[in-house]
């Protein structure tokens, strides 16, 4: 029987390495096999002895030759070992890193979303002669052993909202969080509450969250990994990858393939291994913190070794997250660093110094510590070229307007505030007393000169002749300062809803002159380009552009991306695609960070991210409001790999940590905004407004039927429908833009533009 | 009560109908070169029909051009390739082909003839008023049951609008034969009403174009 | 290219198209054409096919579309367009499509800067009060403060009652509204904030500019117009005096026009007719030097009971009405003035040859507008089939029409897609009094017989336009 069971074991393994290198490394394969094979024909005729001895043979054989493979593992073997049925997944370490667990709202298929499993689960410690339990929140993509409801990993909206939800349950709690990260990327579907929207709240609540997160990355694909990897700390798992895109997705952008065909296996190799996406790489870049070793050829389920170095780990950090924001931690930490020395000679965590429940201050330390942690992120791959001289007077500025906003606004408007309410009740009162003792004195008077009222010559003049004109409150109506170069050819257009709508063909100059790229009969929005919102949308000659040197660069060395992004910012004259700058709207200042369509497809990368950031930033620090103008973006940009995909959480970070201080932001989206960006410190504001024809979403069409096989209907993603699902809060009209802005600023932000 | 075998018959007798494409508007006419007559021409495909048909001709005007594509499955009878290149009129004959029946629209054909049809009284564009257009659009036609004296329609011509009352038998909208912002002569049916004891008639129909007619393709 | 070489494309239907045609065949120019399907059997769409052949015909899809106009003229090679009244004569974005294209057109009508300028009631307010020209007490500019509005309002009030006005009225209207949406009265000015309100905010929904316009609501006045000529360089700018307006359906659609705008020598007035004749005609020259006025338009007037003038608003284009003034009017003594022609003449580049001086006026003129509707129930638009339809012709008498006379034999059906009118008959008479007998004579011996498709006999105004013949200039 044993013996039979080992046999059985080396055949799985046997068919695990045949899965994971397909044809490469046959020579290596063919000899297991056939070792195998010789083993199988001789069993019959060997004593059990024998037997026992041949097993072990071939048992060594096999270490023997997974420790060869294992030192030739290329990036997209990695890949194929994460997706594989055998690998580890969240239950095996439920039942074999924690000490008890129950498993919240599923039961195999009964649940919301079997691809998200949570669970509240505890870790017997000893401290003295006592044990203690201490609570976590465990949450993680489940893939189930290929078990097919778990929809491998692939998590829909819904199951990212049970995941806030008990999120916020554990911060309630106070109890750590725990996520394990197995996700090929989040089922890109728009149904309420929205893949992307979703996504956005997860990582907005996760920046603060008050209770230590650690996180704990096999398969990081994406979106769908972000919507639970922020943490405090990130461990890695060997052989697992983190990635902006998967490698097959990397090669068809690559290759630019069309919907349905498949990349060549060379290419996609080559993708996964210039993406950058092993655990090293992100080791080596800084976006995860620790990496477990794996057993060779990755981690299976019969690895008990492997699961006692998790929670030996997982121990540890979360000490060492939960101690390092308590205020008297110098000796306990220092015992813990040299813990460290010795977990590696093998001694073990489960002696509990540390209790995982923090005070308030505690709180408050280490959400700072989050936020700080992730602004550090990715600044290598946004190189700054501003001179030394400029930073140095811009760094001066900086701090000048932080005292001067704390002293206007922190002191003394507080204490102005108090005053005018205090001179207000006094007046009403004074006249209120006044009005009594006048009346009966006016009445009289009201009546002896009553009939004799006459019109004044000048108000006579005002009612007929010609007043003066004042323009402050104009709209531009039809008078644009900026007219788009498609409206100097002459041509007709048709209107793309002329079949529906009975729009009669448009004049180009008409078209993109006079009436702003909009049918006057349905109100269709043909694209325009972002001069014109620039020019038309805010007061003329106010807008001033800042961090202009920082650059969008080619931190992986992707071949040929240097060529195309410098095409890029030849074309559009500028070093990334975000232009941040101060403007005013009928004399109301604000920041605007600008994603441009016309650069890389508003693709955002790490000089994207850092510029969205200052923006943010300098708008907290001036007490602006807060605008993204969205002319278009397709995501994040792969070519980065996750020195992209990390903008997801930073600029989030960076969004919340201003809307915290009291800022008012806005989001308009016109063309097309989809994926990260819409996903992250886009989709996470209370006011999101799309231009009238755009498209707001996760994924395309193209991608939600080839990863889900529904065909999805035209318009899927158009503002009126994401208006409907409840993504955005309006819809607004390009040439009334303007005015709808204003009044925006003039509703959500109240008189001083600053709501709190 | 209409005897839905004889009407099968006659439509089997001619199991297509000869449709005309005309310019929609003046302009340069050209033809893709491969087209000619007994081609197989393709309606609007797709789950939402949003893949056009098989392009026509090509109508240039004012240096736009615009596809003209074929609006039903069917077969090319006829294409007037002497207007290939010429400046034409609109309202032109440019093609004609013959589109095979569906079993809907034998269907719709057989319930033209059973429903109760409430007709044009004027030449004029028809709507709903706006509650009933409401009830089309969220819950499609057949959802809308009429009554004797119900408010139903604006008539609009000469600039001016007026309200028209439905008036016929009780029963619901099975079809709806006037199309937006087109003119109806007088005379013509506007919508066609299933009276309770129709159904069962009109249910027959269903069936019996479904087991009876097959499609060409 | 001297102007015979001109081709005008007629870009509208009926009565107009075949007067335009008409006028181009008197200046010796090419036309073409063009009609929709509706309008086989229209008598424009006979006339062109008579005179200038199919080659000056064309079948478009609609008359509103430009592309459709704009290909045919580049088809058939034309150099100017006419567009008459209705559909683009007053659009200046199709003027100055038609001047900015590749292929330019002379637009026969006034530049688009001008259309453009003077299409703004706003702007032609300010305009007129610049130049000391009387509007219509209240605000010239959209205002957007609650309390310049009741001020505004107040003053407003106040005013009208120191006119002697019993029951004061203020119009409230929405600035970048029009067609009567978002106007309201308000009768009494304590319950102006809430109208204010209300306006404001219909105007914020509906247009996006919460400005709003306080006026003041005159009741009880005429409705006058003073005809304008001008040359293309602007040089020469002449009028052709008043027409009176006033007869309207409920709709207030005109249905009867009378030039002059008042006779003082038939009626008697409460004031000095002849002196505000010469004050709206002279403000209106003014106006029209002013803006660089450059082809034929209308200056709209209301005349109150008591002889005050207010300017409402400048027509830049040829009106229904312009035959009627053409019929009083002499140039160097001579009659059959022909405002159309003048207007095509000018409109490409000849100078007018005339100068104020040579315009003398004589006698009275009315026109009928005669339209198959139904005067006892709201004017509503009568559709059929018209099987007769003749009058009897006289020298004092023009009729205008596009309805083919009977003797041609074939019943012709109104088209609904257009507006109703049949025809217009103008009638000239020495004096109001012969005007009148005239009139009621052309009314009588008009035949205008035809059923619709349930049998019932035609409905037409004719009987209306008699009964208010009586009521011709009496105020």
């Amino acid at each position: 029987m044993e013996i039979e069971k080992q046999v059985q074991h080396l055949t799985e393994r046997l068919i695990y390495i045949r899965d994971i290198f397909g044809d490469k490394h046959n020579e290596n394969i063919r000899l297991l096999v056939s070792k195998m094979e010789d083993y199988r024909r001789r069993e019959p005729s060997l004593s059990v002895r024998e037997r026992r001895a041949a097993v072990l043979t071939l048992e060594d054989l096999f270490g023997f030759v997974e420790k060869k493979l294992e030192a030739e593992l290329s990036p997209m073997d990695m890949v194929r070992i994460v997706r594989h049925p055998q690998r580890i997944c969240l239950r095996d370490i439920l039942e074999n890193v924690y000490d008890n667990y129950t498993e919240i709202g599923s039961m195999g298929e009964h649940s919301i979303d079997p691809s998200m499993v949570i669970a509240r689960a505890y870790i017997t410690r000893r401290r003295g002669k006592k044990t203690i339990d201490q609570s976590v929140m465990v949450i993680g993509q489940e893939k189930g052993h290929g078990e097919e409801f778990r929809n491998g990993g692939s998590v829909k909206p819904w199951g990212n909202a049970k995941a806030l939800h008990y999120m916020k349950v554990a911060e309630t709690e106070n109890i750590p969080i725990h996520t394990f990260v197995f996700t090929p990327g989040s089922y890109p579907i728009e149904d309420t509450p929205g893949a992307a929207q979703q996504i956005a709240a997860n990582i907005y609540g996760m920046s603060s969250l008050k209770v230590p997160v650690i996180s704990v990355i096999s398969e990081g694909g994406s979106g769908g990994a972000e919507a639970i990897a922020l943490a405090d700390r990130r461990i890695m798992l060997s052989h697992g990858y983190y990635s902006v895109i998967s490698p097959e997705g990397a090669a068809a952008i690559e290759g630019r393939l069309r919907s349905g065909q498949r990349a060549s296996q060379e290419l996609v190799e080559k993708c996964a291994s210039q993406m950058q996406i092993t655990a090293r790489d992100n080791l080596r870049m800084g976006y995860v913190d620790h990496v477990i070793q794996e057993p060779n050829l990755g981690a299976r389920p019969y690895h008990y070794e492997f699961f006692r170095n998790l929670r030996q780990e997982l121990l540890r950090v979360t000490d060492e997250v939960s101690i390092s924001v308590r205020g008297l931690h110098l000796f306990r930490a220092l015992r813990l660093r040299s813990r460290r020395k010795q977990a590696i000679k093998g001694l073990d965590f489960e002696k509990a110094y540390v209790r995982w429940n923090l005070p308030s201050s505690a709180q408050n330390r280490l959400v700072n510590r989050r936020h700080r942690k992730f602004r550090r992120l990715s600044l290598h791959a946004a190189p700054d070229y501003t001179p030394f001289s400029k930073r140095l007077s811009s760094l001066w500025q900086e701090i000048g307007w932080g005292l001067y906003t704390h002293f206007k606004y922190d002191m003394l408007q507080r204490q102005q505030q108090k005053v005018a309410e205090y001179v207000d009740e006094v007046k009403s009162e004074w006249t209120l007393f006044f009005d009594r003792i006048l009346a009966p004195w006016r009445m009289l008077m009201s009546k002896i000169r009553g009939a004799e009222r006459k019109v004044s010559v000048e108000t006579e003049r005002q009612l007929t002749e010609l007043s003066e004109w004042d323009d402050n409150q104009e709209q531009r109506g039809g008078n644009w300062v900026y007219v788009s170069a498609k409206a100097r050819i002459d041509r007709a257009v048709t209107c793309p809803n002329a079949s529906t709508h009975g729009c009669l063909d448009l004049w180009a100059p008409d078209l993109y002159g006079e009436f702003a790229g909009v049918c006057t009969n349905c109100g269709h929005h043909f694209p325009m380009e972002h001069q014109w919102y620039l020019h038309n949308v805010f007061d003329q000659g106010s807008i001033f552009e800042f961090a202009t040197d920082v650059e969008a660069s080619n931190p992986l060395g992707i071949e040929e991306f240097e060529v195309k992004l410098a095409e890029a910012k030849r074309k559009t004259g500028h070093k990334s695609g975000c232009m941040v700058f101060e403007a005013r709207i009928n004399g109301v200042r604000l920041v605007v960070a600008m994603l441009m369509a016309a650069f890389r497809g508003g693709s955002v990368g790490a000089a994207e991210g850092e510029k969205f950031i200052r923006a943010a930033e300098r708008a907290s620090r001036k007490r602006f409001p807060f605008l993204a103008y969205v002319h278009g973006t397709a995501g994040i940009r792969i070519q980065e790999g996750t020195n992209g995909l990390i903008q997801m959480p930073r600029c989030t970070m960076a969004v919340r940590r201003y809307i915290d201080d009291g800022g008012l932001y806005i989001v308009t989206y016109d063309t097309n905004s989809y994926a990260g960006p819409v996903a992250s410190f886009l989709g996470c504001s209370p006011y999101q407004f799309g231009i009238r024809s755009a498209n707001v979403g996760f994924a395309g069409p193209g991608v939600i039927t080839e990863t889900t096989g529904i065909l999805v209907p035209p318009h899927y993603h158009n503002v009126y429908k994401a208006l409907s699902r409840g993504h955005i809060q309006g819809i607004w009209d390009r040439r009334e833009m303007r005015f709808n802005l204003y009044r925006a600023l003039l509703t959500m932000g109240g008189r001083n533009l600053y709501y709190r | 009560m209409l005897d839905i075998s004889a009407v099968l018959e006659e439509i089997k007798a001619s199991p297509y109908t000869e449709l005309s494409v005309r310019a929609p508007h003046c302009g340069l006419l050209t033809f893709p070169g491969d087209l000619k007559p007994g081609d197989p021409l393709s309606g609007p495909v797709g789950e939402w029909k949003e893949k056009p048909g098989t392009l026509l001709a090509t109508l240039e005007r004012e240096r736009n051009e615009r596809p003209i594509s074929c609006e039903e499955k069917g077969e090319l009878a006829a294409l007037n390739r002497e207007l290939d290149g010429c400046f034409v009129e609109a309202g032109t004959e440019i093609a004609r082909y013959r589109h095979f029946l569906s079993r809907e629209e034998v269907l719709q054909l057989i319930l033209k003839r059973a429903l109760h049809l409430f007709i044009a009284p004027e030449r004029a564009k028809y709507y709903f008023v706006p509650a009933v257009d409401i009830k089309f659009k969220v819950s499609g036609p057949k959802a809308v049951t009429v009554h004797d004296g119900d408010e139903l329609f604006i008539m609009s011509r000469m600039k001016r609008e007026a309200s028209l009352r439905y008036s016929g038998p009780e029963g619901v909208i099975y079809a709806v034969y006037f199309i937006y912002n087109q003119n109806v002569d007088a005379g013509a049916p506007l919508i066609g009403v299933c009276p309770p004891d129709l159904v069962p008639q009109v249910e027959e129909a269903v069936l019996r174009v479904q087991t009876e007619w097959t499609e060409r393709n | 290219m001297t102007n015979k070489e001109h081709k005008v494309l007629v870009a509208n239907r009926g009565e107009i198209a075949v007067r335009i045609v008409r006028a181009c065949r008197k200046l010796g120019l090419n036309f073409v054409c063009v009609y929709t399907a509706e309008d086989v059997e229209s008598g424009h769409v006979l006339l062109a096919r008579e005179a200038g052949g199919d080659k000056a015909l064309y079948r478009v899809s609609s008359y509103h579309d430009a592309n459709e106009l704009l290909a045919v003229a580049d088809i058939a090679g034309a150099t100017a367009i006419h567009p008459g009244y209705g559909f683009f004569a007053e659009d200046y974005r199709f003027a100055r499509r038609v001047s900015r294209r590749e292929s330019k057109l002379v637009f026969i009508g006034p530049s688009w800067r001008v259309i453009r300028e003077l299409g703004d009631k706003i702007n032609t307010k300010r305009l007129a009060r610049s130049l000391g020209v009387p509007t219509v007490p209240g605000s010239d500019k959209p205002i957007y403060d609650e309390m310049e509005a009741e001020r505004v309002a107040r003053n407003l009030y106040e005013f009208q009652q120191q006119q002697g006005i019993e029951h004061p009225v203020i119009l409230v209207k929405a600035s970048a509204g029009g067609g009567g949406m978002g106007i309201e009265e308000v009768h009494d000015i304590d319950l102006f904030r809430s109208v204010y309100r209300r306006i404001r905010n219909y105007a914020a929904r509906q247009f996006k500019d919460e400005g709003v316009l306080i006026e003041q609501r005159i009741r009880d006045f005429n409705h006058l117009e003073v005809q304008i000529l001008a040359e293309r360089n602007c040089e020469g700018v002449v009028h052709f005096g008043t027409r009176n307006c006033s007869i309207q359906s409920t709709g207030l659609q005109k249905r009867v026009e009378v030039a002059p705008g008042f006779d003082s020598g038939s009626v008697a007035y409460r004031f000095d007719a002849d002196q505000v004749l010469a004050d709206i005609t002279m403000h209106s020259l003014a106006m029209a030097k002013e803006v660089r006025y450059d082809s034929v338009g209308t200056w709209e007037w209301i005349v109150t009971r008591e002889g005050k003038p207010y300017l409402m608003e400048v027509n830049t284009r040829i009106q229904v009405e312009n035959g009627v003034s053409a019929a009083i009017a002499r140039i160097k003594g001579q009659p059959g003035v022909d405002i159309i022609a003048e207007q095509i003449r000018t409109a490409l580049g000849e100078p007018l040859g005339y100068t104020q001086d040579d315009i003398s006026f004589s006698g009275v003129g009315i026109e009928y507008r005669i339209i198959a509707e139904d005067p006892d129930n709201r004017f509503t638009p009568w559709v059929g089939r018209i099987d007769a339809f003749s009058w009897k012709k006289e020298d004092w008498l023009s009729v205008y029409t596009h309805v083919p006379e009977s003797s041609a034999g074939k019943p012709y059906v109104i088209p609904t897609e257009f507006d109703p009118n049949l025809a217009l008959g103008i009638v000239w008479g020495e004096n109001l009094a012969q005007a009148r007998e005239r009139g009621k004579l052309f009314l009588d011996n008009l035949v205008l017989k035809g059923a619709n498709s349930a049998g019932e006999p035609l409905k037409s105004n004719v009987e209306f336009l008699r009964r208010k013949t009586e009521q011709i200039l009496l105020f």
